[in-house]
């Protein structure tokens, strides 16, 4: 029976979108069979990211509806052995699918594959309720900004009233240099509001932007520092105990060799 | 088996039953079968005079009928006879169900108005997430832009940059075209026909009118300007 993974935040653009790319690339990249299921109707973005927005014949309210079987909505990624993709419908809105007929739906999905990720809208209401559905295991994105972790909060509260209970953690888009300085919310910091277990931590990274606007996710990108992050927590998701990536001495080595080569440093 | 090989019908007189004509014997006594189970209690106790039409029965299906809506339906049955064909029998009989007929249509008449006939005009831009749809010709005078959908039964003509889904002849109509100022589709569709552009991307300042069209199974598309 596969597993079947939230990825919310409450909030809108902490990276919800990008990491269930990178996390069901990773999966599938380590062996195992994926699919990634939008829930965003109407504002779907993961086929985008995905890069397989031309693709889409059929969606999940097609699917739900009966317009077609699971098996014709289902776009196999050819980059990536395993890896499917359950677009969301973009002329639909969310109110188009029940929880019931999403709990139906990965029923039927969870025979077949060994990983289910599903990408949560923002917000709190019916596509956040159809999200969590069917899930057994959630993940919550945040960023290190107090708008994002209250709100991270409020969702961990929903998930543990939805019976999802430990969700797990990432911090995205940490800035070492300011959290240094004092000007950024600090990893620690975020744990005491949340009290939740860490499963990672993704650093700001330009390399994420240009990956998303190419439609090829960064995980598979070795001189990613992100890359190489979403790797640690692919890893972690499949049971493997991985230190949490140490942005610090990465940064100081790097700042080393910047002094050797005679740049200055910040 | 179809829903309406039997039908039962009540009138004044008692009971119609209404047998498709083509329908095998077989056929038509489960169906009968099932007909008077589904009717339930409905005629236990009743006194019937039943007539029969639609299908030529001989002596022995007549009674092997007769029989089973005895035993079957509970019923007392005054009487099994064929109806003496009137002109709604015949009627009945040359034409099949409607339904049926509708679909036989439906096959072959999909939307040809594509030299001339009706035709929308939209004006302004489509952004993602709208869907625009029209039984005839669809004339865009503004941009598609991507995550947009526009479907029409016949052509389609995008006066600005078409980079959303459009589906030209979305009822089956091969011969239907599109063309844009700009062709940059995220998918093409002419009927059943589903295209997108090849995955290596930078040719996107192509900014030559152009025209989609099948020929055979396959789309082809080349700019309908002359050339200059």
């Amino acid at each position: 029976m596969g597993e079947v993974i939230v990825i919310t935040s409450g909030k809108g653009g902490v990276g919800k979108t990008t990491t269930t790319a990178n996390i069901g690339t990773g999966l599938a990249l380590s062996g195992h069979k994926v699919v990634l299921i939008d829930t965003d109707i109407g504002l779907r973005n993961l086929d985008v990211v995905m890069g397989l927005e031309n693709r889409i014949v059929y969606d999940l309210v097609d699917v739900v509806e009966g317009v077609c079987r699971v098996k014709q909505a289902l776009i196999k990624d050819k980059r990536y052995e395993g890896l499917y993709l359950l677009p969301a419908a973009q002329t639909r809105d969310k109110s188009s699918v029940t929880p019931e007929q999403m709990i139906n739906l990965i029923n039927e999905l969870k025979t077949e594959f060994d990983y289910i990720i599903v990408d949560c809208p923002a917000g709190i209401e019916q596509g956040f309720k159809n999200a969590i559905a069917g899930a057994n295991r959630a993940i919550v994105i945040t960023t290190p900004e107090v708008s994002a972790v209250r709100d991270a909060d409020r969702i961990v509260g929903l998930l543990e009233a939805n019976e999802l209970r430990n969700p797990k953690l990432i911090i995205n888009r940490v800035r070492i240099d300011m959290v240094k300085r004092g000007d950024m919310m600090s990893i620690d910091d975020i744990i005491d509001i949340l009290a939740i277990d860490l499963i990672g931590v993704v650093p700001d990274d330009e390399k994420i932007v240009i990956s998303t606007n190419r439609g090829e996710p960064a995980v598979n990108d070795d001189k990613s520092l992100a890359g190489q992050a979403y790797r640690n927590i692919t890893k972690r998701i499949q049971g493997e105990e991985v230190p949490i990536l140490n942005l610090e001495t990465d940064d100081s080595i790097f700042s080393k060799f910047k002094k050797m080569l005679g740049f200055k440093t910040t | 088996m179809s829903e309406n090989t039997v039908t039962f019908k009540g009138t004044v007189n008692g009971l119609t039953i209404i047998i498709k004509p083509e329908a095998g014997f077989e056929e038509v006594v489960d169906s009968m079968r099932l007909k008077i189970e589904s009717a339930g209690k409905f005629f236990r106790g009743a006194k019937l005079a039943v007539r029969y039409r639609g299908r030529v029965l001989n002596e022995t299906e007549k009674s092997q009928l007769h029989e089973l809506l005895k035993s079957e339906s509970g019923a007392t049955i005054l009487s099994f006879e064929e109806e003496i064909v009137d002109n709604s029998s015949v009627c009945q009989k040359s034409n099949p169900p409607v339904s049926e007929r509708n679909n036989q249509i439906k096959k072959y008449m999909f939307f040809k108005g594509i030299e001339e006939g009706r035709t929308k005009f939209y004006r302004g831009t489509i952004r993602s997430g709208q869907l625009i749809t029209f039984d005839g010709n669809l004339v865009i005078l503004g941009d598609v832009n991507p995550g947009a959908v526009i479907e029409a039964t016949g052509n389609i003509v995008v006066m600005g940059l078409l980079r959303g889904v459009v589906h030209a002849g979305s009822d089956g109509n091969k011969e239907a075209i599109v063309a844009a100022l700009g062709l940059n589709p995220t998918q093409l569709r002419i009927a059943d026909i589903i295209t997108r552009p090849p995955d290596e991307k930078g040719t996107s300042a192509n900014q030559v009118p152009e025209l989609a069209y099948v020929k055979g199974d396959m789309l082809f598309v080349e700019r309908f300007l002359p050339q200059r």
